[in-house]
Parts: C-alpha cells; structure tokens; sequence
C-alpha cells in the first residue's frame, strides 16, 4: 500500500516531508485538502491532526503528523531500502548531531524565515516592522551558520536530514533576500548544493504542478 | 568519565535533560556557568554553544546541544544499560508517534506556557518588568484551548503514547513553573485526565528530584 500525504505542496512543511519521500526514493501519493479552511473541520480535526494542520502521513493504517517527526520515522523505516541515500547516520554520536542541526533550523532559522514569508508574501506587508526585524535576526542567524559550515560541504559533513530542512523555507524567500545568503561565502555554496538536489527539484515539480 | 552538563538546573530546558539522566540512571556533573551573561562570551560560543544557550552536555570528548537532541541522543546510547527504563521504543512505529508528541509540545503547548512563565516568573525577577494581563489573557487561552486538546489525546491513556516515554518529560519543567504559580493551575486542574496525566509525572522519582533540585537551586540563586 503507497505512502499517502495529506497537504499542499507549496507548503514548507509538507514540502519538507516530500523532499524527504524523493530523497529515500519512497513512492507516494500526494492528496491536498479542499482548501485551508478544511483542515480545520472538526471533521479533520477529530481523524487527521488535532491541532488543525499538515501535513499528515498515512503508512498503510499507520497514521503520523508533525513534518520532523514524519521524516525521522520515514528514515527509520525506509532508509536503505529503495536506494543507498543515508539523510541520519548509523552512528549514535553523528546522529545525535544531525539531531541537533535540526533543532538548531527549528528554533533559530525557521521561525524567523517563517516571518518573513507570512509578511512578505501571505500578508503583503513587507514593510512591516515585524518583517524588517525579521531579516536583521536571520542576518545574525547565518552569520552563525556561515561558521558552522567552515571547512564543510554539509552541516554534519555529509549531507543529512537537517540540511534537507533548511531549503524548502529558504526557496520562498531567496529570490527577494539572495544577498542576505551570497554574501556569505559558505552558505551560498551550501544553498547552491541543497537546490541542485535531484530530489529537491523533483519536489519544486510537483509544487509547481499542482 | 562522569557525562558533564553546563547549565542552571532551574533553566527549563536543563531541567529537561536531568529528568532524562537520572531516569536512564545516569551519573553526571552539573556545571553551572559563571551568569547568564558569560553565555554570550566568545568563548562559550566557540567551544560550547553556537547561539550562546544552554543546555550543552559532554559525554567524554563529545558535545552536544540543544535539550531535545540531547535526550534523544542519551536514550540512543544508554536506554537499558543502567536499568529498564524505556523512553523512546524500539518498535520504529511506536517511537514515530513518540516523536510527533513531542513535535506537539513544541509547536502547540510549549509557546503559550513559555509566554505565562515569562510574565509571571521571569519578568519581574530577572528583568524588572511588570507583568502585562493582556498578554496573561491571551496566553491563557491559547493554553486552555491546547489543554483541551492534551484532554482529549489523554482519554483512556496513562501518558501521551499509551506507556511512559520522553513525549511526558518533555513538556515537564515549564508545566512545572506555571503550574506552580496557583493562579494558573486551575487549567489543569479543570480537566481530569490532564490533572491525572500531571499528578502521576510530579509522583515519578527522578521528575520529583529533578523539581526539587531546580527548587532548590533557584531559591539559592542569586545573582544572574
């Protein structure tokens, strides 16, 4: 029985867990919602994702939500079967490392580039004080990972799960902000290699389709 | 050589990883840093921690950061070496939901509470401030409607995930602060399997000691 994802593929989180699917070389089947509106339904609420969102992942009758924790359990389950792609390492100690680079882009880069996108470009407000603070906070941000990707191709060394995390909010933003990222020599190069991804342009296909 | 641990075990996110410790058994030293200022130190953020926070644990010559990682990271190495204790599963699909639990604690329940035990603890204590009730208001009920969620989540459960796992622990220290501030317990209290839920952790040892020593570590403490 296919993977199923319930969400929209324009959305980072769901995007997040699709470039995970590419990378692994799972087979699924996408189905958007109706509209935003429906995930909150006390319909949806009651069988999906409590708290009203996507993506949801469906393996078979297994049911998982929340877009790290979907991946996490995918490369538990399925790294190594369909190809040779390792997004967490064997070793304890290097993964407890990717898991820390994760949290790092959940608590200090994606929520403030997350601003910036609602501001920019779901409000259209990108004048917003609350939008221009978010971009002098994530210039300090990527100061900081300009050194931690001294010396290295990756944030681990070898590209891992918490260097897929990191693209799919920075492909809505970078386009209006490249300077903001360029101008550091090492995370341009980072950016440059997470975007030439064959798995990461597989999921901008299937955004761009639907 | 002992696993070392830089940090104020009253700091919420410490308080998470000595749970971890001391439910896995696991002997450890507790380094406080000289203030909160010296985490800003060029030196710690070199050597210890990239954006200068705690907690940062050494386990001989390796360093690691971040609490959740640190739990997830301690379980991987050490679940079943010093005693039973099991907090994440070995079954690949239990763990999975183990992990959405705790990605539910971060996203949903974790940004109202840190909001209440800013205005009501940390404000006025470490920076002077009065707490703002428009605020308060707002936080509360973002809380309440997310307990009425965990109210649900909880039905006919002990824990989050059917047996005691790292997705109980985590919500802990913050749960503890603002719980404790009595005139926000009653959003607990009010909903019987969360009441239930949180009694049976506070009655657990190593939650109990934990609390005790952030306790008592805060009362003693006082310069930041």
């Amino acid at each position: 029985m296919t993977i199923k994802v319930i969400g929209f593929a324009r959305s980072t989180n769901t995007l997040r867990v699709i470039s995970c699917l590419n990378e692994l070389g799972i087979p699924y089947q996408l189905e958007p919602p109706a509209d935003f509106a429906a995930i909150k339904k006390d319909d949806y609420l009651a069988k999906k994702h409590p708290f009203g969102k996507i993506p949801v992942l469906y393996d078979g009758d297994y049911k998982i939500s929340e877009s790290r924790a979907i991946c996490r359990y995918l490369v538990s389950k399925y790294q190594g079967k369909y190809n040779n792609t390792i997004l967490i390492p064997h070793d304890v100690h290097e993964a407890g490392l990717v898991d820390q680079f994760i949290f790092y882009e959940s608590f200090y880069y994606e929520p403030v580039v997350a601003k910036i996108i609602i501001h920019e470009i779901v409000l259209k407000t990108p004048e917003s004080e609350i939008a221009k603070r978010a971009l002098k906070d994530l210039d300090k941000v990527l100061g900081v990972y300009d050194k931690l990707l001294e010396g290295k191709e990756y944030l681990n060394g070898e590209f891992s799960l918490a260097d897929l995390f990191h693209y799919p909010c920075a492909h809505f933003i970078y386009s209006s902000h490249a300077d903001l990222w360029d101008k550091r020599p090492n995370v341009k190069k980072w950016l440059n290699r997470l975007r030439n991804r064959d798995a990461w342009k597989a999921s901008l296909e299937k955004k761009n389709k639907l | 050589m002992a696993i070392r641990l830089v940090g104020y075990s009253f700091s919420g996110p410490v308080l998470r990883v000595i749970i971890c410790l001391k439910e896995l058994g696991l002997p450890y030293e507790l380094e406080p840093p000289a203030s909160y200022q010296s985490l800003k130190d060029e030196d710690y953020i070199a050597n210890k921690h990239p954006f200068g926070k705690m907690p940062v644990l050494f386990d001989g010559d390796f360093r690691i950061t971040e609490s959740r990682p640190i739990c997830r990271y301690l379980v991987s190495k050490y679940q079943g070496k010093h005693n039973d204790t099991i907090l994440i599963p070995n079954d690949v699909h239990k763990a999975g939901l183990v992990d959405q639990f705790i990605s539910y604690e971060l996203s949903y329940y974790d940004p109202p509470l840190s909001k209440l035990l800013y205005q009501e603890k940390i404000a006025k204590r470490f920076l002077n401030k009065d707490p703002d009730p428009e605020v308060i208001k707002q936080a509360r009920e973002e809380l309440a409607k997310v307990l009425d969620v965990y109210e649900k989540l909880l039905e006919g459960k002990e824990y989050l995930n059917g047996e005691y796992s790292l997705a109980d622990i985590a919500p802990c220290p913050s749960t503890y602060y603002v719980y404790g501030t009595v005139t926000h317990s009653d959003l607990w209290d009010n909903r019987p399997n969360v009441k239930n839920w949180w009694n049976r952790l506070c009655n657990r040892d190593a939650i109990k000691k934990s609390l005790e020593e952030a306790k008592s570590f805060l009362e003693n403490y006082e310069n930041v």
